[in-house]
């Protein structure tokens, strides 16, 4: 047999018999009409054969019409079969209206939800980044014991010069603008640069140019696109303007493209860096302050980079030991930097909001399941028409699936909302957060998933549904029986579904556990009625230190003067706000090990500040007005972290102490007071030592390195208004901008938002999961009572109590509720390993938060089942005996 | 004028004689033969191939069914798609036909 009929009969009837057949009918009349005519057999059969020419190529050619035909007509008649099944299953959809909104409903939230988050996910994490070869650029710490910092002009200079392995270098540093043309003077954060910044991290400009590498002393700035918005309303001739920043003519040379920005916390403008890069800078080894980038050159890795940066800076230890103590380098990639803070949260996020879309999709099959039953006698009867097995589980997938394309369109809407609930309620400073949106990358997620969903919660009861046996359904008059196999597929699905609850309500519990915990942690001072505002002083006309001392003292005064402040002060730093700068102290008669000397973290405030937050005094005295003045003795205070790191059980009061001054002429300052520990970096962070200074004996580069900026602390209650502080201000320098006014509360809420918002969206996916899993154990007792209400009516018949009718079901579902809540428990075992990093001082494996979800999800799930209960036990035995 | 018939043609005198009812292929053959007074002798080389090709068109359908004489046959029927094919192929045909034969009656050459 030649291939093609193989192929020919494998596609339908056999072609190329039937043409054979045609034929001879042919041939054979034509014979005889030939033959009727007066030719002799052989002549009229040559006769014929002569009409067919060649006869084996005229029927090659039909058969593979013939062919062609049977092909185009199965695929319309496909087509055909698809538009009925979906015509059916609307049919159906609309034939059983309040299970079809149940399951839509299900699937819609579940969709929409996993939708939502998988947005963030996508705007977050997935994206690349926006700058031009952002996989090369490397962010370049200076550590400091274990932890990344920022590197000194030294380390950047022979990092720059003597690796190799970078295209480009640049460095960066965070500073404040006051910029006063062109409308309300205006605080803004910006951040001075090295010029080949851009270079780094390149996009192409929205209008202008970056630096040119000659431009480190040019007073000429770029904007951000927000700010460029905001102030100028995108005006596009900024670009060769002057602008006033602090108290200097900047030139406009360009403005960064919108996606340059990627949180709102970040940088406004840039200015190139001028003073930190003067000759008498470049072999500074000692202070701290850049943040190094470096664009890799093409083909070099990470580790060749380390490894180079690695050589280098162990260079600089052998030339500076000191400078080097404890000291190394570390550089990651600029994707790990900015965002692998995220990463963990949001695949946390991504993975519960999946396990609501499973428990959900196991309640749909569970409601599937209890509807192909009682249409067992349908299904039956269609299969004795002739409608195939296969066409049949096609015909109830496409229901599935119609399904669940119809909950997953209602489940965009979910995903809209749930979006902009994401965006506007997460907490801010998730880099691109802002830009979530359904996409095209994200409505091909929610397709995948809605198909997937349909597939799982439609191919068992499909599969389950066809394999009825005709006869027995016949016989029983299309009645449902008790069908133990499907009741058994319904009870895997619970018992799922119940594991699956757990794992997310282990998750939550543990989230909220660790929430729990950080909100017990003593803050260390009193926030309540304390109002904050930040001042810096332009150093063109506050140039002198005595100048900045007198004015905040003036405005100290006007504020005290403002009703209803029982209290004002100001520091550099108050708790979660300001900048924050480090020193090595020296203790005069003490010495330490390499690496072992004391660093404090310096607040230059003023007397009563203290007092204000009311920090515990734990020994000696607090600051006082008197400790001010001009003749008066340099005197500090330090914290009990200070004191135990510098002094250990030793007394520190009367030691004395210096930094910042140099070692052939320093100046000591004598301890007067320990105070208790605040946590100044939020109630997650460790306390920092502390040392604090009057404002009035600061050396003058302590102010230059704060900007000449601080923070005054109001304490006072109602009448404390926003608009009387600005006028207090005002009235010492109307040009001051005047920013960040906030309650010391809403300050503190904000350095837990990332925390509250993690364990809100836990918590709500935990409830969603521990409901819907309820209502799931609910249906398949519920079902498991209509299917036996004749069998409990025998039961009450012969003599069974009500109690034993409810027991019998109650043990139905106790028995779900337990294999579900095992099989959780160890799965919850192996999944909250993953929540280690994001918990606070709470085991993955917290005994309490297990035995507590298992209790809630085993309570609530009994409760579900006591209502098919109560209804068992009201069965009357003559109702049940009757039915059948 | 035996085997030179063109496609067009043939197919729609197959057509004209299906528009009296099923046949198989042998007698339409026949029908075209008796209707055009023995002068179109179609050849089963070109009828059959025409045959499928208007199956394939949809133009024409078949059923398997017996002859007068009992024996087993294919028998084709016009579709609703063919009648209309009919109609609109037999009135550009006659419009074809008469321009030809005015062509050809002409009496004098055109000015």
């Amino acid at each position: 047999m030649p291939r093609w009929r193989r192929y020919l009969r494998f596609w339908g009837p056999d072609a190329a018999a039937d043409v054979d057949e045609e034929f001879r009918f042919h041939v054979e009349e034509r014979i005889e009409e030939l033959i009727a005519r007066g030719l002799d057999a052989r002549s009229a059969r040559e006769e014929v054969m002569r009409g067919f020419g060649d006869i084996e190529q005229v029927k090659w050619a039909c058969q593979v019409l013939a062919l062609e035909k049977e092909t185009a007509m199965r695929r319309s008649e496909w087509l055909d079969a698809l538009t009925q099944d979906v015509v059916l299953s609307f049919r159906q959809m609309r034939s059983n209206l309040s299970l079809t909104a149940a399951a839509m409903l299900t699937v819609a939230l579940g969709i929409g939800g996993t939708t939502a988050i998988f947005s963030v996910v996508n705007a977050v994490l997935l994206r690349p980044l926006p700058y031009q070869d952002a996989e090369r650029v490397v962010y370049i710490w200076e550590t400091f014991r274990e932890f990344d910092g920022r590197a000194s002009v030294g380390h950047f200079h022979d990092w720059t010069e003597q690796t190799g392995v970078f295209e480009a270098t640049a460095a960066w540093q965070a500073r404040t603008y006051n910029l006063t043309n062109d409308g309300d003077p205006m605080r803004i954060v910006g951040a001075r640069v090295t010029p080949r910044w851009f270079e780094v991290s390149f996009m192409t400009p929205e209008i202008g140019r970056y630096f040119q590498p000659d431009e480190l002393n040019a007073r000429v700035v770029v904007l951000s696109h927000g700010l460029w918005q905001e102030r100028y309303g995108g005006d596009r001739s900024i670009v060769g303007r002057d602008i006033i920043l602090n108290g200097e003519a900047h030139t406009v040379i360009g403005v960064t493209p919108a996606a340059y920005t990627l949180s709102e916390f970040e940088e406004r403008l840039w200015t190139p860096f001028p003073l930190v890069f003067a000759p008498a800078e470049r072999h500074n080894y000692g202070s701290h302050g850049l943040l190094v980038l470096g664009k890799l050159k093409p083909g070099i890795t990470l580790e060749r980079a380390q490894a180079e940066l690695h050589r280098v800076t162990e260079g600089i230890r052998a030339r500076q030991p000191d400078a080097m103590t404890a000291r190394g380098v570390r550089a990651e990639t600029m994707r790990a930097a900015l965002i692998g803070n995220w990463q963990t949260q949001l695949y946390v996020l991504l993975g519960a909001v999946s396990f609501v879309l499973l428990i959900a999709c196991g309640n749909v099959a569970s409601l599937l399941l209890a509807r192909a039953t009682t249409r067992r006698k349908e299904i039956a009867i269609r299969g004795a028409l002739g409608g195939g097995r296969g066409r049949l589980i096609r015909q109830l997938l496409t229901e599935s699936l119609v399904l669940a394309v119809a909950g997953g369109a209602a489940g965009m809407l979910v995903a809209s909302l749930g979006i902009r609930f994401l965006v506007g309620m997460g907490p801010s400073g998730v880099p691109r957060l802002q830009e979530a949106a359904l996409d095209a990358n994200v409505l091909g997620f929610a397709l995948a998933a809605t198909l997937l969903s349909g597939l799982i919660f439609g191919l068992a009861p499909a599969l389950r549904a066809t394999r009825t046996d005709l006869q027995s359904v016949l016989r029983e008059g299309g009645k449902t029986s008790r069908g133990s196999a499907r009741d058994r597929l319904r009870g895997v699905l619970v018992v799922t579904e119940i594991a699956v609850a757990l794992v997310l309500l282990v998750s939550a519990g543990l989230f909220i556990r660790s929430a729990l915990i950080v909100n017990r942690i003593p803050l260390g001072f009193t926030a309540d009625d304390v109002t904050m505002l930040r001042i810096a002083l332009p150093q063109d006309r506050y140039s002198e230190i005595a100048v900045v001392n007198q004015t905040f003292a003036r405005m100290l005064e006007r504020l005290r003067a403002v009703p209803g402040v029982e209290r004002v002060a100001f520091s550099t730093r108050v708790p979660l706000w300001g900048p924050s700068i480090d020193i090595g102290l020296t203790v005069q008669g003490k010495t330490f090990e390499d690496g072992q000397s004391p660093i404090a973290h310096v607040r230059l405030n003023s007397a009563e500040f203290l007092q204000t937050l009311q920090i515990p005094l734990k020994r000696g005295r607090l600051l006082t007005e008197s400790d001010l003045g001009a003749g008066a003795p340099s005197v500090v205070v330090i914290n009990e972290t200070l004191a135990r790191s510098a002094f250990g059980d030793a007394n520190p009061i009367g030691q004395r102490v210096y930094g910042w001054t140099s070692r052939e002429n320093p100046e000591w300052r004598e301890i007067v007071g320990v105070v208790g520990d605040v946590r100044a970096f939020g109630r997650e962070a460790d306390t920092p030592p502390e040392i604090f200074i009057p404002h009035t004996k600061a050396p003058g580069e302590a102010w230059t390195a704060f900007q000449r900026s601080v923070t005054f602390v109001v304490k006072g209650r109602g009448a404390v208004t926003p608009l009387a502080l600005r006028q207090a201000i005002a009235a010492v320098d109307p040009q001051l901008p005047l920013y960040d006014v906030q309650t010391m509360n809403e300050v503190l809420a904000q350095s837990t938002a990332v925390r509250r918002f993690n364990t809100m969206l836990l918590a709500l996916l935990g409830m969603t999961g521990l409901v819907l899993s309820a209502i799931g154990v609910y249906g398949v007792i519920a079902f498991f009572v209509t299917q036996r209400r004749h069998e409990i009516g025998v039961r009450l018949a012969l003599g069974a109590t009500t109690r034993n009718v409810v027991g019998l079901v109650l043990g139905q579902g106790a028995l779900l509720t337990g294999l579900g809540v095992l099989l959780g428990g160890g799965a919850a075992f192996a999944a909250t390993r993953v929540l280690d990093s994001l918990l606070f001082q709470v085991q993955p494996l917290d005994p309490v938060t297990y035995a507590a979800c298992a209790a809630l999800l085993a309570i609530v799930a009994l409760c579900a089942t006591l209502i098919p209960a109560r209804r068992a036990a009201r069965v009357h035995p003559v109702e049940s005996l009757n039915a059948s | 004028m035996k085997s030179e018939l063109l496609h067009g043609t043939l197919e729609i005198m197959i057509l004209k004689t299906l528009s009296w009812g099923p046949m198989h292929g042998y007698g339409i053959r026949g029908w075209i033969e008796q209707l055009s007074g023995g002068a179109l002798q179609i050849e089963e080389g070109s009828l059959y191939p025409a045959l499928y090709r208007l199956e394939r068109k949809g133009w024409i359908e078949s059923e398997w069914g017996y002859s007068e004489k009992n024996r087993r046959a294919k028998y084709y029927s016009l579709s609703e798609e063919g009648r209309r094919e009919l109609r609109a192929g037999t009135r550009l045909w006659s419009g074809f036909a008469q321009a030809v034969g005015q062509v050809l009656s002409a009496k004098g050459q055109p000015v």
